[in-house]
């Protein structure tokens, strides 16, 4: 079952193109791993799906259809809340980390202190944090570790109860046992999320993805289930890239 | 050799500079202190002018009252629109050159002088709008005076706001409104204080916008909107303008100063913190 379907679509900024003509289905509930090399058009791509290209002054031309309905016919609000998206670097809101969860519930008329604590309790259990930060939740944010911060920046994309969540790269700025911590997270969550991760990291997308599409000079090269991908590819350029020829 | 007079040169220079600079500043509060100081007591701070002329007895109650309100009407007009027109410019305008327009017309409200702004005041507040000499016209005529200079600090904080962090805000799906109001304000908020401080002293230190508009020689401590008021800078010009008594507008300098240092204090407190706090 397909969740998030491309059509003949390009993406550009200003007179540039950066995306070519994608087609391309993501399967719920799997995890999906989109590699290539830099500028690529990746993190466009990802960008894409829930309309935050526009922020960066990005504009498209193709369909992107959302359980089968055009995205911009959706409000890019709703859009955002059902597909949530996490940055390579992490950014926590400069407040506590209770308040960074909080923050979007409280928008989306969450009012009853018992259900906040809730939400920001099993979004920390979730991501892995609860035990390593629950007697400081009223602490700044900004305190936590890189891999802490981005573990929850997880959990606070989550406190909106997406269907889809995207992420950009989010360990390149990680060491390995956080890495690890994050994957293993990722891993539990394609239970109940569709998942598309951005990464350089070829043995991540490996380790953790059902389906890898790999991606060169802003168009789909090669699409398939990854250990397809990584054992039998059949584009000479797929191999290439995977054997390490690409940077 | 060379290298080393020029550098020499360079360094008593700044150092000169430097020292002629305090010393100046020192001068001036000092000489005002210890020229206004005896003059200072509970009654001249307590007590309307009196007197033929008016100011030779009596005190300057009326003044410093009429003074802080003319700051406080003065910074809630700007402030309103300052922060809507930097709101505006910084997370709705679409059109650069509309932008551009806005700061250019921003720039050159800075660079009016006072005077003309007082008439301004006149003709538009106390003659067209027929709000007569009064603390609402001098207030609204100083508002417009501290405009820019709140809306460049305001405008100026909130474009160092990180721009990744406010994405993540966009990306959770909630509005605009609530992110400016729920993230970027609050982080914000001291920047914006200090700005607010600091041009309330500009304010209250400007006689020439509210000469025309509604300070007066003489009126008791304001009871509405719409009654003439005295202030600080007017009074002192009158005292020593009109030879009425040199010791009492020496004093008036002094209570306008310590007021304007006290605000200034606690605006550079608050910046200061502000960076500690960032680090």
């Amino acid at each position: 079952m397909n969740v998030l379907e491309l059509k003949d679509f390009n993406a550009y900024y200003g007179n540039k193109k950066i995306i070519n003509n994608l087609n391309m289905a993501i399967k719920r509930n799997k995890i999906t791993a989109i590699i290539g090399p830099s500028g690529c058009g990746k993190s466009t791509l990802l960008l894409s799906l829930n309309r935050m290209l526009e922020e960066v002054e990005g504009r498209t031309e193709g369909q992107i259809l959302f359980n089968g309905k055009n995205i911009y016919s959706i409000s890019k609000e709703e859009i955002r809340r059902r597909i949530g998206i996490v940055f390579q670097k992490p950014t926590p809101f400069p407040f506590s980390i209770y308040k960074n969860l909080t923050y979007a519930p409280i928008y989306y008329g969450v009012r009853d202190k018992k259900r906040l604590d809730e939400i920001a309790k099993g979004k920390l259990i979730i991501s892995g944090l609860y035990e390593e930060v629950k007697d400081e939740i009223h602490a700044s944010a900004l305190k936590l570790s890189g891999g802490q911060q981005q573990r929850l920046c997880i959990a606070r994309a989550l406190t909106v109860e997406p269907e889809v969540l995207l992420l950009d790269e989010p360990c390149s700025a990680l060491d390995i046992k956080n890495t690890a911590n994050i994957e293993k997270m990722l891993l539990n969550l394609a239970k109940d999320y569709t998942i598309v991760i951005v990464t350089h990291n070829l043995s991540q997308a490996k380790r953790i993805s059902d389906y890898t599409a790999f991606m060169l000079d802003g168009e789909l090269i090669e699409y398939d289930e990854t250990h397809r991908i990584f054992s039998f590819p059949k584009d000479k350029r797929t191999k290439e890239y995977i054997e390490g020829i690409y940077g | 050799m060379m290298k080393r007079i020029q550098s020499a040169l360079f360094a008593l220079w700044i150092s000169v500079s430097c020292v002629l600079t305090i010393a100046a500043g020192l001068f001036i509060i000092l000489y005002i202190f210890i020229k206004g100081f005896k003059t200072i007591t509970w009654e001249f701070l307590l007590s309307n002018p009196g007197g033929i002329p008016i100011g030779v007895e009596g005190g300057i109650f009326p003044a410093i009252i009429g003074s802080l309100l003319l700051m406080l009407i003065s910074i809630v007009f700007a402030f309103i629109l300052a922060l809507a027109t930097a709101v505006y410019i910084v997370f709705y305008c679409e059109s650069q050159r509309l932008e551009n327009t806005a700061h250019v017309i921003i720039q050159c409200m800075a660079g009016i002088p006072s005077i003309v702004l007082g008439l301004f005041g006149y003709t538009v507040m106390v003659v067209s709008l027929n709000m007569g000499r009064s603390l609402l016209s001098a207030g609204l005529t100083l508002g417009i005076m501290i405009f820019p200079f709140i809306q460049v600090r305001i405008e100026k904080a909130f474009r160092e706001f990180s721009k990744s962090v406010l994405n993540a805000s966009y990306s959770l799906g909630v509005s605009k409104v609530y992110t400016i109001f729920r993230l970027i304000l609050p982080q914000c908020r001291r920047d914006i204080v200090s700005s607010i401080t600091l041009a309330g002293g500009f304010a209250m230190g400007a006689a020439a916008p509210i000469m025309l508009t509604g300070a007066v020689i003489f009126a008791p401590a304001p009871k509405a909107l719409s009654s003439p008021v005295m202030a600080l800078p007017l009074h002192l010009y009158i005292l020593s303008n009109e030879s009425i008594s040199m010791e009492k507008s020496y004093a008036t300098a002094l209570v306008l100063i310590a007021i304007l240092i006290t605000i200034n204090i606690f605006a550079i407190t608050l910046t200061l913190w502000r960076k500690e706090v960032k680090r």
